[in-house]
């Protein structure tokens, strides 16, 4: 099956259980001799910013607002991500199984 | 490596450094779930930036680009393995002109811009 | 020395190109309605260019990138066509003011009315792209340019009283006239800090091969050149208070922006006001349309030069050919520049924050810049231009509607 990257992008994830995790921001890659193999998935606000290169910018922010909210990324490797119907992408796991990106 | 920050909407050129476009997409290859899946092409022109923004700009892209030029609608479809190297800019294995992706660039120097005095020299001649 | 010279060249060419039918009618306008109040609007949208120059000039020679390059890479594609619409729209109706603006400048030499002049005129700007490199077009639209130094020399000879004149380097607020003092104050903002005045500053900073070597040249350009060019607006504006605001003269008609030329030059001033708008305008029309073809062929990826033959970067000539030649149509049919002008300007500053917004994340942007990011004063000044461009922005269509 073959999938349209740019357009998963942005696109919600809910978890087994049908919680919202929020959405795909970033995918983490490795190199391969003929491919790029998909290691992991970002998930959520801060990986938009990761992948802004914006930390410089709001860190500074969220310090001084002293807000933990923003540092919500979640880090799903691909096994556990069901890309069945691509419009809806689904975890394998559950929410409290997932790993935050510190 | 991180796909969207690094690879997407980057600036791609052939191995004589022309201008190629940009990575407007990227094909990611789905097995099973047991399978690690693994982008395999990427994707230039076409309709492919305008599905980024609404289907039916890129129904209209598609239309438009079909009735003029050299009337293609499909994107540039290009094997992740002639990627030489991925920095600043994606660095193709290939000859642009070769891939399709340089078509509507000919197209216009050909059949509008070398025909205004002072265009350029013709394409035959160079 | 090589450096010197490039300096020098670039302060020339930042002079010699800051004027242009915006700047001068909003300025004219603003000295002729309100004496010199409005030196402030001139002072805080030139200190805002110097910043935004800098920062453009500094990405480039970094990052090897031009703005609109980052912009599109780090943005994606959809935000980076929201932004394109948005400032190829208004820059569009920028150059239809500035190409009415050498129409206007041939209609006061000749007598004959400026729709003629429209094809010709459109014609002779994209021939001199067609043909010229980009240093010829820029340095010497640039060196022709320096005879707006005439306006300067103008206000001078009427005899400003300086203490007054720096008075209005102040904000106040006018007694009456309010939303009229707003409106010229957002159209001045909205003619001094042009976006695509960064996006032409960075592409011709990577057609000239800039990098991390020239980061002092480029900040001594952005200073120095902008102040001077500010310099010249405030003229403008000191000439008009002087030679209109006494005798209640309005400008809301191009010739009448000539009367504090007449007055410090009776026999020459009307020709020299023409020949310098002419000379500016042609300019700034040449930097329009590089910056919208600069845009697209950036943004999607093709071959741009301006020091290439047009068929080696066909895409990104066409689109200047009919970005040219599609400026004429409005001005043909009479549409009246000095209008679109205001309107353009006001729109301007309305659009700021969709090409600020982005430079902020840029500007900061580890990738990119390296250890040339920005500091927390440029941040600051960054900071608040968003400010200032939010808020011009909710308020210049209303105060176009009111005052305008």
């Amino acid at each position: 099956m073959e999938i349209n990257v740019e357009l998963l992008l942005g696109t919600n994830v809910r978890d087994v259980d049908g919680d919202d995790i929020g959405r795909i921001e970033e995918l983490r890659v490795e190199r391969d001799e003929k491919a790029l193999l998909v290691d992991a998935y970002l998930i959520g606000a801060s990986a938009l910013i990761e992948r802004l290169s914006a930390w410089t910018l709001v860190r500074p922010v969220t310090r001084f607002l002293n807000s933990r909210k923003l540092y919500s990324v979640y880090r799903v490797p691909w096994q556990d991500m069901d890309l069945t119907d691509p419009l809806h992408p689904r975890l394998r796991i559950s929410k409290r199984d997932l790993r935050h990106v510190p | 490596m991180d796909l969207v920050r690094d690879v997407l909407d980057r600036k791609i050129v052939d191995r004589e450094n022309c201008d190629m476009g940009r990575v407007d997409g990227l094909v990611m290859h789905l097995g099973a779930h047991t399978t690690q899946p693994r982008i395999t092409h990427i994707r230039i022109g076409g309709t492919t930036p305008w599905m980024r923004l609404h289907p039916a700009l890129a129904r209209l892209a598609g239309r438009l680009a079909r009735m003029w030029g050299p009337r293609r609608a499909e994107p540039v479809t290009i094997p992740w393995s002639r990627v030489v190297t991925a920095g600043r800019d994606i660095r193709l294995d290939v000859k642009a002109r070769d891939t399709g992706a340089i078509d509507w660039e000919i197209w216009i120097a050909r059949h509008i811009v070398e025909r205004i005095p002072g265009g350029g020299q013709k394409e035959a001649e160079q | 020395m090589k450096k010197i010279l490039q300096i020098t060249l670039g302060i020339v060419t930042s002079v010699g190109g800051f004027l242009e039918i915006g700047s001068v009618l909003t300025a004219a306008q603003a000295g002729a309605a309100f004496g010199y109040q409005l030196l402030w609007a001139i002072l805080i949208g030139t200190l805002c260019l110097i910043f935004l120059v800098e920062m453009s000039g500094r990405l480039a020679a970094v990052s090897k990138h031009t703005i609109v390059d980052a912009m599109r890479e780090r943005f994606g594609f959809p935000f980076f066509f929201i932004v394109l619409v948005g400032m190829v729209l208004v820059a569009f109706l920028v150059l239809i003011a500035e190409i009415g603006g050498i129409g206007l400048s041939l209609q006061l030499l000749t007598g004959i009315g400026f729709p003629w002049w429209a094809i010709p005129v459109s014609l002779l700007v994209w021939f001199l792209m067609w043909k010229g490199t980009f240093g010829f077009i820029e340095n010497g639209a640039s060196l022709l340019g320096l005879i707006t130094i005439s306006f300067v020399v103008g206000a001078i000879k009427l005899h400003p009283d300086w203490s007054s004149a720096a008075t209005g380097l102040l904000p106040t607020m006018p007694h009456d006239q309010k939303a009229r003092y707003g409106f010229i104050a957002v159209s001045i903002l909205g003619a001094s800090i042009s976006p695509y005045l960064m996006y032409f500053y960075s592409s011709g900073a990577i057609e000239d091969e800039w990098d991390e070597s020239y980061i002092g040249v480029n900040r001594a350009i952005a200073v120095l050149g902008m102040s001077f060019g500010g310099l010249l607006s405030m003229a403008v504006l000191i000439a008009a208070a002087l030679a209109l605001h006494p005798h209640g003269i309005q400008v809301d008609k191009f010739e009448q922006a000539a009367l504090p030329m007449t007055s410090a030059f009776p026999k020459w001033g009307l020709g020299l006001f023409a020949v310098s708008m002419l000379v500016a305008c042609f300019g700034a029309a040449v930097e329009i349309s590089l910056a919208i073809a600069y845009f697209f062929a950036q943004g999607f990826g093709w071959n741009w030069s301006q020091n290439l033959e047009p068929s080696k970067n066909a895409r990104f000539s066409l689109v200047y050919t009919i970005i040219i030649l599609s400026s004429a149509v409005p001005l043909v049919f009479g549409v009246d520049p000095v209008k679109v002008t205001m309107i353009s300007m006001a729109l301007t500053a309305a659009t700021l924050p969709i090409a600020i917004v982005p430079f902020l994340f840029l500007m900061n942007d580890p990738i990119y810049m390296g250890k040339h990011r920005n500091g927390w004063v440029s941040n600051s000044v960054v900071a608040i231009i968003i400010l200032i461009s939010f808020l011009l922005a909710v308020i210049s269509i209303p105060l176009e509607i009111i005052g305008g």
